[in-house]
């Protein structure tokens, strides 16, 4: 059992950790709400964390690289519309989904020219493409809503086997792959390289530009995949879709025990972060809190989360 | 080349100047109505909120850090202002009371920043959301209408048949630049962001200087709120939602290098004035404003394209 | 402060006498007599991680004297200096500036007990102008309205590169600056305060021989005023030629301090390697076969210029010159990392050009790296992963990592190179300088290459390491590998070297058989006197 770069005695404390923080919620959730603790409803809140989660798997592996996304969301935004608009001037819906997930893929690949060819900042590029993705998104669906779809669409967002949600499965497999990636493949390897110390990687003949390059694309991909399944969930494609999204899965990777400068993070350790958000958004609005309130909870979560992370780094050194 | 003409070429503003000068002629034949006078004080009057928080951005931006949370900060403020506005009335207690808020919000930012030692984009990307939290929370989602006309003093007197909010930006710019000049700090803003390392050789405290320029975001953010207050008449829940991306954008197409120790506060207030303007030539020019956003980042993906390009044009030219 | 008064008078240390080192004997009043130390140190140790840097060390600077620290990379010269000036805290030990017992917190804390520094490393702000980067960090002149006074800033700045004897454009912004200016600036921004002693760090490792003479002559300037010079070098000749008093260090350890009449260089060195040189360099013979990399007017702008360079099998050629020359730049430029952007590199006659890392690699080509922490290694890797990293592609099957394989070809190199100190699956940051600078080399050797560029390979690391180092480089040349091997100590080159190879402002100015190189004719070439004779002995 030998992964990558980061001791396996401390990976595994922090997730205990996790998982420890995650049985409390469930216990004081359960308190809050009696329905809560319910098969039923535990299958029914991985609906809504599959966006989220297949996009932070992504966005776990370009914050190893010491890279963020912020431009995620809005990414979402637009493939749904490029999907949406599309068929609704005429392209059938299958070629309509093929170019979402192209635009995906194309959004990524954009942010990985600005990255890789121009040596900027990840941060000030996907704030800019944020902003851009989003524009375009505005501006080609003219702020207008398409909802028209055909039945068999509803596949992806509303189908059950048995009483699993189709959109989990699709997680778990995804999960799966990326696991196997990071952990147990030499690219994994080039990733917590490229995180510890990226001139040393270069130097060492690690294909640097070539790994970042798939990373953003591969986080386009999963944008492209989750903005399909959000839009069968809710049979609408609008350009504000995803807003925000980027909190969330930033929030979730980084609680999962990612450092925010590079160099460390798990995918076990993300998807516990996700599971923890779902469930804290889920259990709250079932206790009634109100959205507005989880907004600022989420934004605080975020600041408080990274600020242990990096204490217990220190700690630990 | 003369070398005083050299010397304002290389100034960081000189391409965002040229730019702006260029655009300006172009709407000037395009556009109707681009160079009526009225038209000319809305181009800037419709940056100022805008303007005025870039010039405290700017200097974050140029100690190395970043601030994403002000569109947040600035409902926030604009919150203090309208609610002491409206149950006080008169100008100067609700202008405190929104300094006062920028200046603690910016207090948290920065105190996470320099004593947390998180990085400034994952702190002020949450305080993004957690101050919009709050606005929502304090105000449990009330907007504030009814706001006292002496409250609005800013946003709405003019002298001289210049408005106060153009008044106010001029005097605010003169301010900044000065202090970034002129003073001790502003120049240790410039080393901290170009240097780290040699800063702390020469025995500069990183973490004060930076701590600082998040302060000044919030006082200026406070100031702006007030205008924001005045021109719009009340505040709405959403009040600066987006804002820290023109903020940005502003800053970096100002001329202000992103990694730091570059530019200048009439960098910042050109970037914000281009932005005015083009968003102005786009309403001349009958696009619909769906499209704003998409030319905002368009925007910002140049500026820093073309400050890449720069930087590596000019590496290392001994003399 | 009461000692100003003595200033000046000091009679200097050439008879001999010193104040005695016992604290007892001096007491208060004793603090006021001239003879009393700018700076004494007691004890001190510092000690990085497991590391000990520098162990229970004593020194002392009288005013007026200059003080020269000599002793390898990694003695712990660098470190004890920077505790001197405030940069790094003490774990044990005392320091005593003009007889008070202080500690410093910062720099400034330093410089206003008037310990200045010219650091070792060429740190200035970029986008600030040359006259500014004299001021930042200290008090600035003001003018009526309270705003900074720029024209006395210029003035001043100005009146200090005179004093200098240098003529440069204060409003210029620094990042325009040559290496050999920058160093200057730092010069002049330590001897700007009203410094009570200047520490200077390698001070000369980027000037020309007229700009070296016009610092000896400042420093006498400082001594005649009665400042304390403490003077960092590897350069014994420069030593000899300004030092009053040397001390030496040696892995951390106070080894001795002498006046200079007392010492001669055959003795200074062994004081310093703790052997006599010729034991630690290990040369055997080799046969050269034919031409493995040809380099003909390789040019890129402002870094090197026109290169041509040939490298046989079973080859070493030294690369000489002085920091900022554009020899590591060239290196890079042949292994990909920094673009050409003129002229031709053949490979066993065959013309290539890389554009990464990898594809200099696959045709052979190592380059390691000077900076062993930022360019080399991933220190939190565990070592057989740092040493596996290049080869992934050719131990991972279909890309996936087996680690047997990995663990077996580390511990064929790890044997290999003696590199001791842990298990292969622990940290590389937990091994000593040496041992990592030979997991470096390791990595690059399992890359199996026919070409090394090796960039400052001993630097930092102890004499054991370095002879171990120098018995490998033997070894690669008798197995026929060709070796260009950068190097700032003139002996590493002059001792391992085949064939000497002088760069100066980015091109080559003088080549040398290894019976002709000698210090001098090296040093000539590098620092830039006797141009014209360098230049012909191509």
């Amino acid at each position: 059992m030998i992964s990558a770069a980061v001791p396996r005695r401390l990976k595994l404390s922090r997730e205990l950790v996790l998982l420890a923080i995650l049985v409390a919620l469930v216990i004081a959730l359960s308190l809050m709400s009696p329905v809560f603790l319910t098969i039923s409803n535990f299958l029914n809140t991985s609906r809504f964390f599959v966006e989220i989660g297949l996009v932070a798997l992504g966005m776990t592996l370009i914050i190893i690289t010491g890279g963020i996304d912020l431009s995620v969301g809005a990414g979402l935004g637009l493939v749904s519309v490029a999907l949406g608009f599309t068929f609704k001037a005429g392209l059938p819906l299958p070629l309509a989904l093929f170019l979402g997930v192209g635009v995906g893929l194309a959004g990524g690949y954009f942010n990985s020219l600005f990255i890789t060819k121009l040596d900027l900042h990840p941060l000030v590029v996907t704030l800019g493409t944020l902003a851009l993705y989003r524009g375009l998104a505005l501006g080609l669906s003219r702020a207008d809503a398409v909802s028209n779809f055909p039945g068999w669409f509803a596949y992806f967002g509303q189908f059950y086997l048995g009483a699993v949600p189709g959109q989990l499965i699709v997680f778990i497999v995804a999960v799966a792959i990326v696991w196997v990636l990071l952990a147990r493949t030499r690219y994994g390897r080039y990733v917590y390289a490229i995180g510890n110390n990226e001139q040393a990687a270069h130097f060492s003949g690690v294909p640097v530009a070539r790994v970042k390059t798939a990373l953003y694309v591969g986080t386009g991909l999963l944008v492209a995949l989750a903005a399909i399944i959000y839009t069968s969930r809710v049979s609408t494609a609008r350009a504000d879709s995803g807003t925000g999204l980027e909190l969330d899965v930033i929030s979730a990777v980084v609680l999962g025990g990612a450092s925010i400068y590079g160099g460390s993070g798990t995918i076990a350790g993300t998807v516990l972060g996700v599971v923890i958000i779902a469930t804290l958004r889920n259990g709250l609005t079932l206790a009634a809190v109100a959205t507005t309130y989880q907004v600022l909870i989420l934004g605080l979560l975020l600041i408080v989360a990274v600020f242990l992370n990096e204490f217990f780094r220190k700690t630990e050194e | 080349m003369p070398a005083g003409v050299r010397t304002l070429l290389l100034r960081p503003e000189a391409p965002a100047l040229i730019f702006l000068v260029l655009l300006a002629i172009v709407l000037a034949f395009t556009a109707e109505g681009f160079l009526d006078p009225a038209n000319l004080e809305d181009n800037i009057a419709r940056v100022v909120v805008l303007g005025v928080i870039a010039l405290g951005v700017n200097q974050v931006v140029l100690s190395g850090e970043i601030d994403i949370s002000v569109g947040s900060m600035l409902g926030l403020c604009a919150f203090a202002v309208g609610a002491v506005g409206e149950s006080q009335g008169g100008l100067i207690l609700p202008l405190l009371a929104g300094i006062g808020t920028g200046v603690v919000a910016g207090s948290v930012n920065g105190a996470l920043v320099t004593l947390g030692r998180i990085p400034s984009i994952i702190v002020t990307l949450g305080m993004l959301y957690a101050l919009r939290g709050m606005i929502l929370v304090i105000t449990g989602g009330r907007w504030i209408t009814n706001i006292p006309s002496d409250t609005r003093a800013l946003g709405l007197q003019s002298v001289a048949g210049v408005s106060v909010p153009v008044i106010i930006l001029v005097v605010l710019l003169v301010v900044v630049e000065l202090i970034s000049r002129n003073s001790t700090w502003g120049r240790n803003v410039f080393a901290v962001g170009g240097n780290r390392r040699a800063a702390r050789f020469a025995g500069l405290s990183a973490g004060r200087t930076r701590f600082l320029a998040f302060v000044l975001v919030g006082v200026l953010t406070g100031i702006a709120a007030a205008i924001y207050v005045g021109r719009a008449g009340g505040v709405q829940t959403n009040a600066g939602q987006g804002l820290e991306l023109q903020v940005v954008a502003a800053v970096v197409v100002g001329g202000t290098s992103i990694s730091g120790g570059r530019g200048s506060s009439v960098a910042a207030i050109t970037g914000a004035v281009l932005i005015g303007v083009i968003l102005n030539g786009l309403v001349l020019l009958d696009v619909p404003a769906e499209w704003q956003s998409a030319m905002l980042g368009a925007l910002i993906l140049l500026a820093i394209s073309t400050d890449a390009l720069r930087r590596r044009l000019l590496r290392e030219q001994p003399s | 402060m009461i000692i100003e008064e003595h200033r000046g008078e000091h009679p200097g240390v050439q008879d001999g006498a010193y104040p005695s080192a016992s604290p007892a004997a001096r007491d208060k009043s004793s603090s006021d007599t001239p003879g009393d130390p700018v700076i004494r140190v007691m004890g001190l140790t510092k000690r990085f991680g497991g590391v000990t840097a520098i162990d229970g060390v004593d020194f002392d600077l009288l005013p007026g004297e200059v003080h020269a620290l000599v002793g390898e990379n990694g003695a712990g010269k660098s470190t004890l200096m920077k505790i001197v000036h405030g940069l790094y805290a003490p774990d044990e030990g005392q320091l005593e500036v003009e007889g008070r017992q202080v500690t410093f917190v910062s720099s400034r804390d330093a410089e206003a007990a008037g310990v200045a520094m010219i650091p070792q490393e060429l740190d200035l702000f970029p986008e600030l102008s040359v006259a500014e980067n004299l001021y930042v960090g200290r008090h600035r002149p003001r003018s009526w309205w309270g705003g900074l006074d720029w024209t006395a800033m210029r003035t001043e700045a100005r009146r200090q590169f005179e004093t200098l004897g240098i003529d440069i454009d204060v409003t210029l912004p620094a990042r325009f600056l040559s290496t050999a200016n920058r160093q200057i600036v730092l010069i002049a921004r330590a001897l700007m305060g009203d410094a009570r002693a200047v520490i200077m760090d390698e001070p000369t490792s980027s000037l020309t021989e007229r700009e070296v003479q016009r610092l000896f002559e400042v420093i006498k300037d400082l001594t005649e005023r009665g400042v304390g010079v403490v003077y960092v070098s590897h350069r014994l000749d420069e030593v000899f030629t300004i030092a009053d008093r040397i001390s030496v260090l040696r892995d951390g350890l106070h080894i001795k301090t002498a006046p200079v009449s007392e010492l001669d260089s055959e003795e200074l060195v062994r004081l310093m390697v703790g052997r006599a040189l010729s034991e630690l360099f290990v040369r055997n013979p080799h046969q050269h076969g034919s031409i493995a990399l040809e380099l003909k007017g390789l040019s890129r702008s402002s870094e090197f210029t026109d290169i041509d360079l040939t490298i046989h099998r079973g080859e070493v050629v030294g690369l000489a010159g002085l920091i900022g020359a554009g020899r590591t730049e060239l290196a890079q430029a042949v292994f990909g990392i920094r673009p050409v952007e003129s002229g031709e590199i053949y490979i066993d006659g065959e013309r290539v050009s890389f554009h990464s890392p990898q594809e200099a690699m696959n045709r052979g080509v190592v380059y390691v790296p000077e900076e062993r922490q930022s360019q080399g290694l991933i220190l939190p890797f565990p070592i057989y992963a740092n040493i596996t990293l290049s080869i992934l592609q050719k131990i991972a099957r279909a890309g996936f990592l087996n680690y047997d394989r990995e663990r077996k070809t580390t511990d064929r190199f790890a044997d290999a190179l003696s590199i001791r100190g842990a298990d292969v699956s622990e940290p590389i940051s937990r091994l000593s300088g040496g041992n990592q600078q030979k997991a470096m080399i390791a990595k690059s050797l399992a890359c199996e290459p026919s070409i090394l560029l090796l960039d400052e390979p001993t630097r930092g690391v102890d004499v054991g390491a370095k002879s171990e180092i120098y018995r490998l480089i033997d070894q690669l040349g008798q197995d026929g590998k060709a070796i260009l091997l950068i190097s700032s100590e003139l002996e590493e080159v002059l001792s391992m070297a085949d064939r000497v190879v002088v760069m100066r402002e980015g091109r080559i100015t003088a080549e040398f058989d290894r019976d002709e190189a000698t210090q001098e004719r090296v040093m000539a070439a590098a620092a830039g006197v006797e141009e014209k004779a360098g230049a012909a002995e191509l």
